[in-house]
């Protein structure tokens, strides 16, 4: 049984933000070893401003209430356990080029690298998913 | 309620925050021991579950009370093979026609989720301080849930003038007869 899971996160919404996080940190206490790739649209995810801001997509704005009272946690929060739990988070140089974007406009401890990064982590992962 | 060493209250929280909370708290637990998990996340059951036997913990079953859903996990179950020393030994088949008394040592809560209808439960941990509860003259077929644990009790009870001890190999975990439950 593979010990890794390789996450590509590619899209930039809030519910594409839980789909990542819930499943890197579950992972991640289920002691496996976890990358998280974001590129293009999710980048926004481990944006130092933008992960306050994920949009909703259009016409479900009405289930931040369901979040509200499922008690789930905030995306910030979900970042900072992930990255308690032991989850590396890989941004896309070649996106943040693309974007104009410096290492300095996403949170703290995230590494920059190219798609032979995480094709090298993903290798041998499984499973390998992408949201 | 079943008898835990540790208590990790949960309730109010949404997938995964059961499972990472589960993880940071049973790093403060002995091998062995057993974890009590009050959530309120009816997915926690499963997750549980699957998570228990992915990491290497034994989940034990779940009672649920109106919204509440009490787990329990026994820590490290996945014991390494060691030797048995205790040489008086008797398989599962042979204690279903005995007569005489089968002690469970297994923890309080892995008894409450199933055991040999009629055994007697003392926990390993205790059984030193309860030896007066045993008759000297009965005949007693310890049983846990590999051999391990009731290995080392047996050779506790021998160390303490028992002499009709036997060890029941393999244990619970191979028990196919009719179990009781206390949940």
């Amino acid at each position: 049984m593979s010990e890794k899971v390789a996450i590509i996160a590619a899209n930039g919404g809030m519910f594409d933000a839980y789909k990542v996080f819930n499943i890197a940190t579950a992972a991640a206490a289920s002691d496996k070893e976890v990358q998280i790739f974001f590129t293009f649209e999710g980048l926004n995810l481990i944006h130092k401003q933008g992960m306050h801001n994920l949009e909703m997509p259009a016409g479900k704005e009405h289930f931040a209430e369901g979040f509200e009272k499922a008690n789930v946690p905030s995306i910030p929060e979900l970042v900072k356990m992930a990255q308690d739990l032991g989850v590396e988070f890989i941004a896309c140089q070649m996106t943040m080029d693309v974007m104009g974007l410096t290492k300095e406009d996403f949170i703290d401890g995230i590494e920059v690298g190219g798609a032979v990064t995480f094709l090298d982590f993903a290798k041998d992962a499984a499973p390998t998913l992408t949201f | 309620m079943i008898k835990a060493n540790h208590q990790l209250d949960a309730k109010g929280f949404a997938c995964p925050m059961p499972i990472v909370k589960t993880k940071k708290a049973i790093t403060e637990l002995e091998e062995g021991e057993v974890l009590e998990v009050l959530a309120t996340d009816k997915g926690s059951k499963a997750d549980l579950a699957a998570w228990a036997s992915s990491v290497g913990h034994q989940y034990l079953g779940t009672v649920e009370d109106g919204d509440i859903l009490y787990h329990y996990i026994r820590k490290g179950s996945n014991e390494p093979e060691v030797e048995k020393n205790f040489e008086h030994t008797v398989s599962l088949e042979e204690i279903e026609s005995c007569n005489g008394l089968i002690l469970d040592v297994r923890e309080a809560a892995e008894y409450a989720f199933g055991h040999i209808d009629g055994a007697k439960s003392i926990p390993m941990g205790e059984l030193e301080s309860r030896l007066e509860e045993l008759d000297k003259e009965e005949e007693i077929y310890v049983i846990c849930r590999t051999g391990k644990r009731s290995d080392l009790a047996a050779q506790l009870l021998a160390n303490n003038g028992f002499t009709k001890v036997y060890n029941v190999l393999p244990g619970m975990n191979e028990w196919n007869g009719n179990i009781t439950k206390e949940v």
